[in-house]
């Protein structure tokens, strides 16, 4: 079976979808169930190119003309075993979030502008169709305007997003998220215009013809950093925890994934095209990944409030991903994809884990949070199958990731310091499980306080979408070579 | 059949742990017997394996999982050869009594389908690390039996005060959601260095393959050895991996607080899943170390024996002193099996640490695994009846009658003397086995420590039978709870285990020496021993006859304290201060645990308030509130520029004018 122009039906069926329901405003919470659908049909296809990817059909490209007045301006989308599983791995995660968005929203949008206000579930699951949108169009854009723009898609939503739906300050925590990821954004382009310079074409592949030139470091440096300050590295870290911590869930769950899509980027255009450059970066970006990794644990230990202590884990997270990059080995690269598609599958869990607690008990204080595994096992489950996944346990993906990332690591140790660094690195890890199943205790174990003796089990348009996204972890930890296969030689390709 | 045996022996029970949630919830409990009907399957195709011993040499089936991007594989397979044939055999066994028993024994208790799930995803995983031919597939297994241990030991997850362990008043108590906690991060503190030492050797050899790493021995060892200090670092990271799941010194500490789950589930940790995980591992790669050290003459290769044998060592006489004074019946039992786990890892450091001890130590060990696995197993049941029928924790309110329940009372009693290692029950041969080969080795000082141990281990042994049915009933306070024999389901599984117990020991020698045949041949076939070796055998009498005194010296006082009644061992230890000091001691557990909570656990919780209010609000507070003020300053003195008073303007004016003159100046000079 032949689709036309998958990947462009990939795109641009959301944003028909998304600007359709403008008029659909009726169906109220229904039109979850119509941007599930249309995330799960776009899923569907992604899934198809990836089937043939691994059968040995492809990379699928496909190249549209933007702008030919001023610029000549083309603009393309890559399915190859990089940006696929990247790009499908971000849109099941949306599909599914966007089926947990029914019942939340309902709470969410109840609380804050009562029940009359049925637009507001316009508002929301239009402009979530354009986060969707965004998120894989960065992944899978061959241009670096366009991924740019894509870029920029997935910040103004979520900016709306937490304007009109978060929690605490939220108009004040919602500028502070703007402007930081502006300035990343801002260098990001800084460093695609000096490319242009350089290379009078915007195109990803022309990246590479500016090696040799002088200010290839510096198309490096902007392109780098900015992406660091959109992944909260150590010192760019601090909106973090506000953003992640004040969103609403469903959505904190997929920012937690632009957090991590910097990995992607990084690979794609400073890995994979400006290798000799990049190179330069590798011992810094390995020193700041380590203090990231380490700060980002203790940070996370230190919280009291479960959103925000999933939020502070992202920080600590994403950075084990930049670990494995920085050492500029195949193994290391292959394992921090796989940790970033990992961890977003974990996080997405857990972040929506800590917005059924919310929402069922209306408490998102640990201190005052015991024993709800009796009363929401379900929840509990997922609970403890999300802190596998982030801390590496088999059979869930994390593991998978982990190791072979860790053999990327050890790998470019080689001398003694290097050895310890190494050694330091992995010891991280073992914050995780601190800070993953210690909450657990906290919030599901224990004696039950007795003012949460009413609370329900979430319905099950919340946890089964989580179920699902496990199970796709699950996939990935036994199947490993599902993933591994498709990303290898990609990244094989990159490497000199 | 014979190459899918292996297979679903791990597969049965890993599919068992979901198969009651699909069963309709209306057919009641009988849903678990399917559960324990897949691991029974996993018993039977475990002793469809049996006709294979001996093996010559090895035998791997499967194939490759992951081709890694480096071009090497990790491949997705079965080994098989005589240890884990035996071992698949043993923990199938055992698992499948201890699920029987749990059958009558978890009724009416909370969680139950939980309690299924993981009681069998345990098994499953066990005999996955047991059968996996590679690392990665083993670690798999490894870090599933971690995960299953932390939800079963708090698998009364509520912390209702009756499940709380410790104590009594004034001591503290530990909740089981802790206690899961706390085993959860040491055996994972473990796992990380384990992670960290496989990496490294993978880095070097280039597999993850058990049998291509012995095989390869000569390549990467030698290669990790060129650099000084290496090898050892490797050495003790990997082992942090067998001595934190074995709990041995010092990752020990999560073993006497694991028993806050249901009895069943201890059973299992201690006898046949778990704890027998570590030292599985030590003597999976044993003949590698062993390669390394004695036919490559590798320095640092020692290490691992050395450090083996010495942990081994320490742990039995550390965990047996602090069984002595212990009152609660599982935390005697706990470090029972601490202690006899240190023999076994004694058992196997000095199978390498002098060339000629190979299998009398190997052989010895692995016997008193088997050995100690039933004997702990039916321990660990009977317990479970005598916590059930007195209501108490404590031995020392237990005051349980051997008349109301016989069975239960001689099976218990064989149990434990086999636990003593009285002749001719099944841990004596075992015991002695590990004793004359740390003679032979010449390694006194380890004998003479182990040596004081069997003391140590007669004395706990009957202090804890001794005060849990023979304490003399003065006031008849037990008759408000009628107990009577345990029911049938309970009672046959450790019947069971009891009588072979005898039998085992009846014919310990002849099995040992087939266990000794059986490594024999295994190692000269794998080139590891050449075949005049095998034949050395100095036997010697002087380690029986010093274990057998020992016996003796350790078990006479305890008789005479606890099972005659001739003395009260409260008013002995009020009299003499030296001994109130000791006790003290050794009921702080030798003040490890409360070292451990100062260094680990106190100053990362103490972190918590300075790294969030002090850090991460300062930075928080210089970047999202500092930059801000700092442009509303730069904004507000501005603005004090613009006064609005015409001459200041027409200075500014006169100011820009003089300023684009020199840019003039500069410029247009250039």
């Amino acid at each position: 079976m032949m689709i036309p122009y998958p990947l462009l039906q990939v795109i641009l069926v959301p944003i028909i979808v998304a600007f359709l329901s403008i008029f659909l405003g009726n169906l109220g919470k229904r039109l979850g169930w119509i941007a599930f659908a249309t995330l799960t049909y776009t899923s569907l296809i992604m899934i198809k190119i990836g089937i043939d990817l691994w059968n040995g059909i492809g990379p699928y490209y496909e190249e549209y003309y933007w702008s030919t007045a001023l610029f000549n301006i083309k603009f393309g989308f890559l399915a190859d075993g990089l940006s696929l599983p990247v790009a499908l791995i971000m849109n099941m995660i949306c599909a599914a979030c966007a089926l947990y968005s029914i019942h939340y929203m309902e709470h969410r949008i109840e609380q804050l502008y009562g029940e009359e206000r049925k637009g507001m579930y316009v508002v929301y699951f239009s402009i979530y169709l354009l986060f969707a949108v965004g998120l894989v169009g960065v992944a899978l854009s061959t241009n670096l305007a366009q991924m740019y723009v894509f870029t920029e898609l997935t910040l103004i939503p979520s900016y709306i997003m937490i304007d009109l739906f978060g929690y605490v300050d939220r108009h004040r925590i919602a500028m502070m998220y703007f402007i930081w990821n502006h300035i990343g954004a801002a260098m990001f382009l800084i460093g695609i215009t000096l490319a242009y310079i350089g290379t009078g074409s915007f195109e990803v592949f022309a990246l590479r013809n500016l090696i040799g030139n002088n200010f290839a470091i510096w198309v490096c440096f902007f392109i780098l950093v900015g992406w660091l300050v959109k992944m909260a590295v150590f010192g760019f870290h601090v909106w973090l925890p506000w953003a992640h911590g004040e969103h609403p869930t469903s959505i904190a769950a997929i920012i937690a994934t632009i957090v991590g899509l910097g990995n992607y980027v990084i690979v794609r255009l400073l890995y994979g095209e400006l290798f000799s450059v990049f190179k330069i970066f590798s011992i810094p970006l390995l020193i700041i990944a380590i203090i990231t990794m380490i700060y980002g644990g203790f940070l996370s230990i230190a919280q009291d409030d479960m959103k925000r202590l999933y939020a502070c884990s992202t920080i600590s997270q994403t950075a084990y991903s930049i670990l494995g990059i920085a050492t500029l080995t195949v193994m290391g690269v292959v394992g921090g994809i796989f940790y970033f598609l990992s961890h977003i599958l974990g996080k997405c869990v857990l972040f929506s884990v800590a917005g059924i607690v919310l929402c069922q008990t209306g408490i998102r204080d640990m201190r005052k949070l015991g024993g709800l595994a009796r009363k929401m096992p379900l929840t509990a489950t997922l609970c403890i199958l999300g802190s596998m996944v982030l801390s590496a346990f088999p059979p869930l993906s994390g593991f998978q990731g982990e190791w072979i990332m860790f053999v990327g690591v050890f790998k470019e140790a080689g001398s003694f310091m290097g050895l310890i660094v190494a050694l330091v690195a992995i010891f991280a890890t073992f914050l995780t499980v601190i800070y993953t199943f210690w909450p657990v205790i906290r919030v599901f174990f224990g004696p039950l306080p007795s003012e949460l003796e009413n609370v329900k089990e979430a319905p099950l348009t919340m946890t089964l979408p989580l179920f699902m996204l496990m199970f796709i972890s699950f996939i990935l930890g036994i199947y490993p070579e599902s993933l591994v296969a498709l990303i290898t030689p990609v990244i094989k390709a990159m490497t000199p | 059949m014979i190459d899918l045996a292996p297979w679903l022996c791990w597969i049965m029970p890993t599919i068992g742990s979901i198969v009651h949630y699909l069963l309709p919830k209306r057919i009641g409990r009988k849903r678990y017997i399917v559960t324990i009907s897949f691991t029974f399957i996993a018993f039977i195709m475990a002793i469809t394996m049996l006709p294979l011993l001996p093996i010559h040499g090895y035998k791997e089936i499967g194939g490759i999982w992951l081709s890694l991007p480096d071009g090497n594989y990790v491949e997705f397979a079965i080994l098989i050869d005589n240890l884990s044939i035996i071992l698949t055999n043993l923990v199938a066994f055992l698992s499948l009594l201890i699920l029987i028993y749990s059958y009558k024994y978890m009724e009416g208790e909370p969680g139950e389908d939980r309690y299924w799930f993981f009681m069998s995803l345990f098994v499953g995983g066990m005999l996955i690390l047991i059968l996996a031919n590679n690392l990665i597939f083993f670690f798999i297994g490894w870090k599933i039996v971690g995960l299953c241990s932390f939800a079963l030991i708090s698998h009364y997850y509520s912390d209702e005060r009756k499940y709380w362990i410790g104590g009594p008043e004034p001591y503290p108590f530990q909740k089981p959601s802790r206690c899961g906690l706390k085993a959860l991060f040491v055996t994972t503190l473990g796992d990380v260095a384990l992670l960290a030492s496989i990496i490294i050797i993978y880095l070097y050899s280039g597999t993850f393959s058990f049998m291509k790493l012995y095989e390869n021995v000569n390549i990467w060892m030698s290669e990790i050895a060129k650099t000084p200090g290496l090898l050892t670092i490797t050495i003790l990271l990997f082992l942090c991996g067998p001595f934190s799941k074995s709990a041995q010194f010092p990752f020990h500490e999560w073993l006497p607080e694991a028993m806050s789950g249901p009895t069943p589930v201890s059973a299992l940790i201690h006898a046949a899943t778990m704890v027998k995980a570590g030292v599985y591992l030590v003597a999976r790669v044993l003949p590698i170390f062993y390669f390394g050290t004695w036919i490559l003459g590798i320095k640092e290769a020692y290490n691992f024996f050395l450090i083996v044998a010495i942990i081994g060592g320490f742990t039995a006489f550390l965990a047996a002193t602090q069984a002595m004074v212990a009152i609660e019946l599982k935390k005697v039992l706990a470090y029972s099996t601490m202690s006899v786990i240190g023999y076994m890892m004694l058992g196997l450091g000095i199978a390498g640490i002098s060339s000629e001890t190979l299998i009398e130590g190997f052989t010895s060990s692995i016997f008193h695994l088997i050995n100690h696995g039933i004997f702990k197993a039916a321990l660990f049941l009977c317990a479970g009846v005598l916590i059930h029928a007195s209501g108490s924790i404590y031995i020392t309110d237990m005051k349980l009658s051997p008349k109301t329940m016989k069975f239960t009372w001689i099976f218990m009693w064989i149990s434990s003397l086999a636990l003593i290692g009285i002749p001719p029950l099944s841990g004596f041969w075992s015991k002695e086995g590990i004793l004359s080969s740390c003679y032979i080795s010449g390694q006194y000082w380890i004998f003479i420590l182990s040596v004081l141990t069997v003391a140590v281990t007669s004395f706990y042994v009957i202090r804890l039978m001794g005060i849990t049915f023979h304490s003399p009933n003065e006031n008849n306070s037990n008759k408000h709870h009628e107990h009577g024999e345990a029911s049938k389901i309970m009672l046959i599984p450790y019947g069971i285990l009891a009588i072979l117990t005898v039998i085992i020991g009846i014919v310990g020698p002849w099995i040992k020496d087939l266990l000794h045949e059986f490594f024999a041949k295994e190692f000269y076939d794998i080139h590891l021993l050449e075949f005049h070796t095998l034949s050395i055998a100095h036997e010697s009498i002087i380690p029986t006859i010093l274990s057998i005194i020992m016996i003796v010296i350790g078990g006479f006082p305890a008789y005479y304290v606890y099972i005659a009644n001739k003395l009260s061992s409260i008013s002995i230890i009020e009299r003499y201060g030296i001994l109130k000091a000791f006790h003290k001691f050794l009921w702080n557990r030798w003040y490890i645990d409360s070292a451990f909570n100062k260094i680990f656990a106190y100053p990362i919780l103490a972190s918590r308030e300075p790294v969030a209010k002090y850090i991460e609000a300062g930075m928080d507070y210089g970047l999202n509130i500092g930059i801000p003020k700092l442009f509303e300053f730069i904004n507000n003195n501005i603005r004090k520029l613009q006064t609005g008073i015409l001459s200041i303007n027409m200075i500014y004016i006169m100011i820009f004018a003089v300023f684009l003159m020199f840019i003039f100046i500069i410029f247009g000079v250039m």
